[in-house]
């Protein structure tokens, strides 16, 4: 664990390096821009904090406005952290299958509402149990596959069973529904719009055929940072599950509303040859999943041609030239999967340290 | 910080909360074992490389000869935190530039023998004055690239000037030369022979050019876990920073087999949404994927299709498809080690499938 606290007011040329950083007028345009979107919307958000894994971030997010006043996580480690930092609403998005588990996510229940994703009868009994063992209500969500084959139920009558027994149980409190998309490459508006509403229409039907039962479904938690304006006007869903929008990355160039706040700070440590420099952060830090590369922000010329475990490999055209001592910062080109290798946000503005922020849940992928 | 549910040293390991990455230490000792048999009668020793970031499987290493007695890092502060564990020999094979980081290992070099890397005249004399300011003395090797286009200056004349220069200067002693050649992975036997080789003899000849300057050449350091058998018996190398070695991964398995990998991600099935797929709680948080997919090792009619942030996705067949249920077990053995035990703050140590002991992985994250 690294512990690195340079004091407020410390300018950005005098950071050691490598390190982490979050542009605050870039994090605080983007939560004014969620705000803004859902000042009189139904639908609210429910920020994903498996991106942001802070809760002073979440905190921010809330503040500002336009939540539901809770937060989504993808663990019940990343919720423990959530209800620990004062959050006292938290949805986990994900199956929670292990014994243990299920009794730390009862335990907390204790001291917030706590909502978990279901796609099985099995663990939902299991849920029940423990939830009835220990003397608390679990809010339950179905999880609806619209897209991407991974977790949750795919056919509409799975869907009403799972409800009906949910409704029944005791321990527990059937809300809703909840899924999770993506959409590939870099799409424009128009596909997003008909790409999104397709997905998020999955569960708008299986919402009517449980309400057709006589179950009433007051949760659709649906949509992500690339569906948050397009969820915002379709009337059935109530929040949507924004992430990466916080901090941005260089992936959702697309949805260029929202500021690039997280930035990684580094420095030349040699020049080898004419045009060729190489800077002391690699793949250990920055995260490289399936070979995406970071790029060069604000340094005309150059470019990236290669991650190693601990260095990176620049070229220079001439343009803006290196030298051994040099900073640099990267925008990654991707940004929940990198947040997770460090242990502080260095806060800055205009150039400038305003704080130092840990990521407590870093790590928390129990 | 990770946060998983500790259990009670001699739990079965299926009990273990997971994700965890756990080590087996009959494998591990074996790994360890055959490595530093090979050190233990030559000129050449092993320096092992902090690839695994965990002060007690170094000390594990130290204490199985065959070593030059110290290890090897890539971080400053890596350094601070092995000679905190009690590391009195270490070796920052990289280039430490900026005025901070220099500092940091000069105040190190007050508690423990520090040896550095430079490939330029510059750094040269900032490492020197900082030393003098400190009253230490840093030993220095000089970088040399050869394989790898990363650090180092050229082979030959160049490096026989940058070793002068280091000579020349007051507070820092030159030890000798380094090259970082990276694994040879792509190869068979011969080729990765041929193509070693190569390299190192690049540095060797360089050696004598140093040493017909006038200037004693006390430290050779090149090769790794794909060549060492080759870097260690050639006659003038004196020391290997190994690291893949200890605990192996899929990338170095088939190239070496002679070491088995030694840890492993244990994931829980957490839905079976349709028959064929099974999602487990283990993603790209848990297990790294930057460099290749894991492969699932303990279940042959299952295979890794995908790994999202927070799930992996797996493809089964025959009996694993009829038998697989939520809360199984699943073993992912990973393509990069280095990359996957820097997401873990606790490596669980298991021994005949119990848990012996929790070691901290005290480095993870140490990039400054």
């Amino acid at each position: 664990m690294e512990h690195y606290r340079p004091a407020p007011g410390t300018p950005i040329h005098d950071l050691d390096t490598p390190c982490l950083l979050i542009d605050l007028d870039a994090v605080e345009h983007n939560f004014r821009l969620i705000a803004d979107t859902y000042r009189d919307t139904v639908c609210k958000m429910r920020t994903h904090v498996k991106n942001l894994k802070s809760p002073v971030l979440a905190h921010m997010q809330i503040r500002a406005g336009g939540t539901v006043g809770g937060v989504c996580a993808a663990k019940v480690a990343e919720a423990e952290v959530m209800v620990e930092g004062g959050i006292n609403d938290v949805l986990i998005a994900n199956e929670i299958v292990a014994r243990d588990k299920i009794v730390r996510l009862c335990s907390l229940a204790k001291r917030a509402d706590m909502k978990v994703g279901i796609d099985n009868a099995q663990n939902l009994r299991e849920l029940s149990e423990v939830a009835q063992a220990q003397g608390v209500t679990l809010g339950v969500l179905i999880e609806v596959d619209t897209s991407m084959h991974r977790a949750g139920i795919r056919r509409v009558e799975d869907g009403v069973e799972l409800a009906k027994l949910a409704a029944t149980l005791p321990g527990i409190a059937f809300r809703g529904l909840m899924s999770h998309q993506t959409v590939p490459g870099r799409p424009d508006k128009q596909t997003r719009l008909i790409e999104g509403r397709r997905f998020m229409q999955t569960c708008l039907d299986l919402k009517e055929a449980i309400e057709g039962a006589g179950i009433p479904v007051d949760i659709v938690s649906t949509g992500e940072t690339w569906t948050y304006d397009i969820a915002a006007d379709l009337p059935g869903v109530t929040e949507i599950q924004g992430g990466t929008y916080a901090l941005m990355s260089a992936s959702y160039g697309y949805m260029d509303e929202f500021d690039i706040a997280a930035k990684i700070l580094g420095t030349i440590i040699s020049t080898p040859r004419p045009g060729v420099a190489i800077g002391d952060v690699g793949v250990q830090a920055l995260a490289s999943p399936g070979g995406v590369l970071p790029s060069v922000a604000g340094m005309p010329g150059v470019t990236v041609e290669e991650l190693h475990d601990e260095h990176i490999v620049l070229r220079t055209d001439g343009t803006t030239p290196l030298k051994v001592g040099d900073q640099f910062l990267l925008h990654s080109g991707q940004q929940d999967i990198m947040v997770n290798r460090w242990d502080q946000y260095i806060a800055i503005r205009h150039g400038v340290v305003e704080a130092v922020w840990d990521i407590p849940a870093r790590g928390c992928h129990h | 910080m990770e946060r998983p549910i500790f259990k009670p040293i001699g739990t079965p390991v299926a009990q273990l909360d997971t994700p965890a990455l756990v080590v087996d230490l009959t494998l591990v000792e074996q790994n360890i074992a055959t490595l530093h048999a090979f050190f233990q009668h030559r000129e050449a020793k092993v320096r092992p490389h902090m690839t695994h970031r965990c002060p007690a499987l170094a000390h594990k290493q130290l204490a199985a000869g065959g070593t030059v007695g110290g290890i090897s890092v890539t971080t400053v502060g890596e350094a601070e935190v092995f000679a905190d564990h009690g590391f009195a020999n270490i070796f920052v094979a990289n280039e430490v530039v900026t005025p901070q980081k220099i500092r940091r290992l000069c105040a190190l070099a007050r508690r423990a023998s520090i040896m550095v890397a430079v490939d330029n005249p510059t750094n040269i004399r900032d490492l020197s004055e900082a030393a003098g300011a400190y009253s230490v003395t840093l030993e220095v090797v000089v970088d040399i690239h050869t394989r790898l286009q990363r650090c180092g200056v050229a082979p030959g004349q160049l490096a026989v000037d940058l070793a002068r220069v280091v000579h020349a200067a007051p507070h820092l002693e030159f030890a000798g030369l380094m090259t970082y050649e990276g694994p040879i992975l792509t190869t068979g036997p011969e080729a990765l022979a041929t193509e070693s080789r190569q390299c190192i003899q690049q540095v060797l000849d360089t050696r004598e050019m140093v040493e017909r300057a006038g200037l004693p050449v006390r430290i050779v350091s090149v090769g790794n876990t794909s060549n060492y058998e080759i870097a260690g018996g050639m006659a003038g190398v004196t020391e290997v920073p190994a690291g893949a070695y200890a605990l192996l991964d899929t990338r170095y398995g088939s190239h070496r087999p002679q070491f088995t990998p030694a840890a492993r991600v244990m994931t829980t099935v957490t839905s079976r949404p349709e028959p064929g797929t099974a999602i487990a709680d283990a993603g790209q948080k848990a297990v790294s994927i930057d460099l290749g997919l894991p492969v699932a090792s303990n279940l042959p009619e299952a295979a890794v299709t995908s790994l999202s942030a927070e799930h992996c996705r797996l493809r089964l067949e025959g009996a694993a498809d009829s038998t697989l249920r939520l809360g199984d077990k699943l073993w992912l053995t990973p393509y990069d080690m280095g990359t996957c035990v820097n997401l873990y703050d606790y490596l669980h140590a298991v021994r005949d499938g119990c848990l012996e002991a929790v070691w901290r992985v005290a480095a993870r994250g140490q990039y400054r």
